[in-house]
């Protein structure tokens, strides 16, 4: 195992942590909102968050790329300050929470709305404000859907290419990742680093996946109460 | 525990989908019954009283408490309304166990200055739960979720308990075990109750005070016994006809059967029943169907059924071809109603104020204990 294969590995890690925690507290509330709330543009927010799904992931990128150039929407001229995201290990991150926004939002929205809302009710009517309902109540119910949620986001996180490779580049030992790892391993013909990469990849996948499948398999049917 | 019970206003117009539901009562009972048919409305009151209803207009009042008055715009959220609500469906938490759910609302009893501590070890006792604290609610029968969801609410130091059809879910043998709880609860806690059935046993077992709902409006109220025997009730209260309910304490055991006393503390009247389970001094329910008692009008002899009771007659409802007959058979005992066809009542001459005898089998005694 090289050097720059333990460094894409070790980024991959620390990136879609970090990509992961980003996405998990306000994508869990919008999810919870989009559950049990109806207001005007409702469904708009919901297919723009849900956009980077079925997009291209290279348009995302370059959608990205655009936002954080020196004249984008985020970029330094109109913050004042460079932020210093194009072709760091930032840029993996934000190519990652962008990906995986859309499989966490949507995945906690479902499991929000599994939680008979007659429970929070009855949370209610027994003394708890609104916040500790949420917390004590919802949250709790909702649990396993809410870790398959994040799960999920995770390994998406993990496995994005297309985004990553538009903003962050393909730099060994700076930005590049598993994914974009196994590209440039397959590309110049390091076949047994490419193949190493694949197993660390499968494995992942196999165990994530298999972990949603126990986690839906196993919720205790709480519309019925 | 001889504080009288606050008084609680209800009133209120809420739209429904078919109706508005309109209500306009107030009651100082400990026990006021909310009876109808499904569809009438009962749920969507407990739903208002209990805050879980926003878009109802009028005015909800507890003793002092006011939790909603539209005319300056007061409403108080479900949690800030100290009722312990008891949903049909009981909405245990599926994520605590047994303690867990009955201590979900022991926040709310602290805070008005309720010993929880205490109040749960008399719950668990009265409701016979110590058995089932430690377990899922997913491996709980029917009458044992029943009991959680009453002991949660209790739990939480409510100043108005919230019934919804407290027996409806459960098959017919289990209700009857369901029962004895609900009443010992009642005596226990002094909690006031509003309850919604559409039993009528339940109703007379448990209620100080009733009211029918019909299509959204009251159409009735008063006394349980008075209420279920107007004829214009009457169809609405039973397929099966009028059960009689009421309150009885063991004396004393016989080989197969026991002898009661009827009614509360210092009643004369004495029953033989089938043998109790319970120990003489027990308190225990006991049914008869209004149509398994039978008037005479001298006393007659050479009977083989074992209860003779001596009764005069308060008043006669006809409903159809049928007569409903109450009787007052003495101090502390209550009322019982009779039914025979209208046929009877011109041949014996029955009218108010007339001494009759009536005649029941020891078997036909129902004990709910």
């Amino acid at each position: 195992m090289t050097e720059t294969t333990i460094s894409a590995l070790l980024l991959t890690l620390k990136t879609a942590t970090v990509a992961t925690v980003i996405v998990t507290i306000p994508g869990t509330l919008l999810a919870y909102i989009l559950a049990r709330y109806s207001f005007p543009g409702k469904d708009v927010i919901a297919t723009i968050v849900g956009l980077p799904l079925v997009m291209p992931p290279t348009a995302v990128g370059y959608l990205l790329l655009k936002t954080f150039s020196t004249h984008g929407l985020l970029g330094p001229e109109t913050l004042g300050f460079d932020p210093e995201i194009l072709l760091t290990w930032k840029a993996v991150v934000v190519a990652c929470s962008v990906m995986a926004t859309p499989l966490v939002v949507r995945t906690a929205r479902v499991t929000f709305e599994g939680v008979n809302p007659r429970l929070e009710v009855m949370a209610q009517t027994l003394g708890h404000g609104r916040i500790r309902t949420f917390f004590f109540y919802t949250l709790p119910l909702a649990s396993r859907g809410l870790l398959a949620a994040i799960i999920l986001g995770f390994t998406r996180a993990v496995g994005e290419f297309g985004a990553t490779i538009t903003i962050a580049g393909n730099i060994p030992g700076r930005t590049q990742t598993l994914s974009t790892a196994i590209y440039s391993a397959q590309q110049v013909g390091r076949d047994a680093e490419a193949y190493f990469l694949l197993g660390v990849a499968l494995l992942v996948g196999f165990a994530a996946i298999m972990a949603t499948e126990y986690l839906s398999r196993k919720s205790p049917g709480y519309l019925s109460g | 525990m001889n504080t009288p019970t606050p008084q609680l206003r209800i009133s209120f117009s809420l739209p429904l989908d078919q109706f508005t539901l309109q209500v306009d009562y107030t009651t100082a009972h400990q026990v006021t019954g909310v009876f109808g048919v499904s569809g009438a409305g009962k749920t969507s009151l407990l739903e208002t009283v209990a805050g879980i209803r926003k878009d109802a207009e009028g005015v909800i009042k507890l003793g002092e408490e006011t939790w909603l008055n539209s005319t300056d715009n007061t409403y108080l959220p479900p949690h800030q309304r100290k009722v312990g609500y008891v949903p049909q469906d009981n909405l245990l938490f599926p994520h605590q166990n047994v303690r867990q759910n009955l201590l979900a609302g022991a926040k709310r009893a602290e805070r008005n200055q309720r010993e929880i501590d205490s109040l749960f070890d008399r719950v668990v006792q009265l409701l016979d739960i110590a058995g089932l604290l430690s377990r899922q609610i997913g491996t709980l029968s029917g009458g044992e979720r029943q009991r959680v969801a009453l002991g949660r609410a209790i739990c939480s130091g409510p100043g108005l308990l919230l019934l919804d059809e407290p027996l409806a879910s459960l098959d017919v043998a289990l209700r009857y075990q369901i029962l004895p709880f609900l009443h010992r609860m009642k005596e226990e806690f002094r909690i006031p109750i509003l309850l919604v059935s559409h039993d009528p046993v339940e109703v007379q077992a448990l209620c100080d005070d009733l009211l029918v709902l019909k299509a959204g409006r009251i159409t009735a109220s008063g006394h349980p016994r008075e209420v279920l025997t107007d004829p214009d009730v009457f169809p609405v209260a039973d397929r099966e006809g009028f059960q009689n309910i009421f309150p009885a304490i063991i004396e004393a055991h016989e080989q197969e059967t026991s002898t009661l006393q009827m009614g509360e503390d210092g009643s004369s009247i004495r029953i033989v029943t089938p043998r109790a389970a319970g120990n003489p001094g027990d308190r225990v329910l006991v049914g008869i169907p209004a149509y398994d008692i039978i008037l005479g009008d001298h006393e007659p002899k050479g009977l083989s059924a074992r209860n003779i009771l001596q009764a005069d007659i308060t008043n006669i409802h006809s409903a159809g071809t049928l007569n409903l007959v109450t009787v007052t058979l003495g101090e502390n005992v209550p009322n019982l109603v009779v039914e025979i066809t209208e046929k009877s009542t011109h041949e014996m001459a029955l009218e108010p104020g007339k001494e009759v005898h009536l005649i029941i089998k020891t078997a036909s005694w129902r004990l709910h204990e």
